[in-house]
């Protein structure tokens, strides 16, 4: 018989039907280069098979069943929306939940400050998704947004505007942090929030830092004497890819 | 199969019941495809929603690859919309690019093994060559079914396959030497 690895291949696949199968069998144990290009290739797929299956993490198939739930709700009476206390109720769930474990295994190169302003920042960031004040000044135009601060804070914060980079400004806010009045911007990236906090840096804090803490992604640095905090629930390496875009 | 659905309350109980089974092939294709798990968490969830949209579109049969298709067809267009967006990486580059040069990622590689080598050499391979290969060794999926997913010819997945694990015993092989020195 003809032997070629697509052959073998096939045979390994259990793609084979039983008599090209059993004549593959009788010609590997008279063939040595195909016995040892079998062999190579059981070696190779048990190689392959050793590499991570990724199962589902729990929450993902809550917030699918979620997300459906919400679809068919959509379905059945288009202009009404889900109740706001259930939204409440989840994220209060979501608040106190970290609330508790915010504190726990700190990354290198934090200080103690820098662990304070981060819970802060976390909290402030839920917060702001939870309730009704997301935004003070809805505009994707940093020149619309940015004099809107004018009066309101004892600086002006440095408002830039990403969408052709897939980081919509979407508005900002005056909040509060650390004992004084901070400027928050809000910025997109698909379905999720940023929240960008800053204010005229403390020199004690200015070492970049990384957070990270149930599913939420915090990064902090500082530039020309201010102090920034950007927090999302998008990946760190897309946290950072905002960073560098903010820094430019 | 008969599926004459009558309320949106059924439709999603039966949904649930034939499609949600395979989150976990669905999450693992994805986050192969994706190689990041938030995107690919995002990638699972939006998939599923358009699923569900078309779930009238069903025909009974194979729950699996069906679902697969949905979710391939969104990494990719997640993919596709990331690149337009993009100007910086987001991968991680690393990971893709062979260890010459990079005497930590060396270190690091000899530290992780055999299992870690495989893992950045299947990244590292092209799409349509990484997505049969998963389908076929990670879920086991026959040639007819991965055919349905990527919808080629059955003939072509058994190709793709074959050059797939090519270019992996020589990424493979690459990266062994490396570690060895």
């Amino acid at each position: 018989m003809n032997c070629s690895n697509d052959l073998i291949e096939a045979y390994m696949d259990e793609e084979l039907d039983p008599g090209p199968s059993a004549s593959l069998e009788e010609h590997l144990l008279n063939c040595q280069a195909c016995a040892e290009a079998h062999s190579r290739f059981r070696t190779q797929k048990a190689n392959i098979r050793s590499a991570p299956y990724y199962t589902a993490p729990a929450q993902l198939e809550r917030s699918v069943r979620d997300a459906l739930r919400r679809a068919v709700a959509n379905e059945a009476k288009p202009a009404a929306s889900i109740l706001p206390w259930r939204w409440m109720a989840i994220a209060a769930t979501v608040l106190l939940a970290i609330s508790v474990s915010w504190n726990i295994h700190p990354f290198p190169r934090r200080t103690v400050e820098n662990d304070l302003v981060a819970q802060n920042i976390l909290s402030d960031h839920i917060r702001s998704l939870i309730g009704t004040h997301l935004l003070d000044v809805p505009s994707s135009n940093q020149h619309t947004v940015k004099p809107w601060f004018n009066g309101k804070l004892d600086f002006s914060p440095d408002v830039k505007d990403f969408t052709s980079q897939g980081f919509p400004l979407i508005g900002g806010r005056l909040d509060y942090l650390m004992d004084r009045p901070v400027a928050a911007l809000v910025y997109g990236r698909r379905q999720h929030v940023i929240n960008v906090f800053t204010w005229p840096a403390d020199p004690t804090l200015m070492a970049e830092s990384h957070y990270s803490r149930n599913g939420y992604n915090a990064i902090h640095w500082s530039h020309a004497s201010m102090t920034f905090w950007a927090v999302s629930d998008i990946a760190p390496t897309e946290l950072a890819q905002f960073k560098n875009l903010y820094e430019k | 199969m008969k599926n004459s659905v009558t309320t949106s309350e059924t439709r999603l109980r039966l949904f649930e019941e034939v499609i949600l089974p395979h989150l976990n092939a669905a999450y693992n294709l994805a986050r192969w495809l994706t190689r990041n798990e938030y995107d690919a968490q995002d990638a699972v969830q939006e998939a599923y929603l358009r699923a569900f949209r078309f779930f009238d579109g069903y025909r009974g049969g194979d729950g699996k690859s069906w679902l697969l298709e949905i979710v391939r067809n969104t990494c990719f267009t997640f993919h596709r919309r990331e690149k337009r967006n993009v100007t910086s990486v987001v991968f991680d580059e690393a990971a893709h690019t062979p260890a010459v040069g990079l005497p930590n990622a060396e270190e690091a590689l000899v530290e992780a093994g055999k299992r870690t080598i495989m893992q950045k050499c299947i990244e590292g391979l092209p799409e349509t060559f990484r997505e049969v290969l998963v389908m076929r060794e990670l879920e086991e999926m026959s040639y007819r079914e991965i055919a349905d997913v990527a919808g080629v010819p059955a003939g072509t997945v058994m190709s793709r396959l074959s050059r797939a694990r090519k270019r992996l015993e020589e990424c493979a092989q690459g990266r062994n030497m490396e570690s060895d020195k």
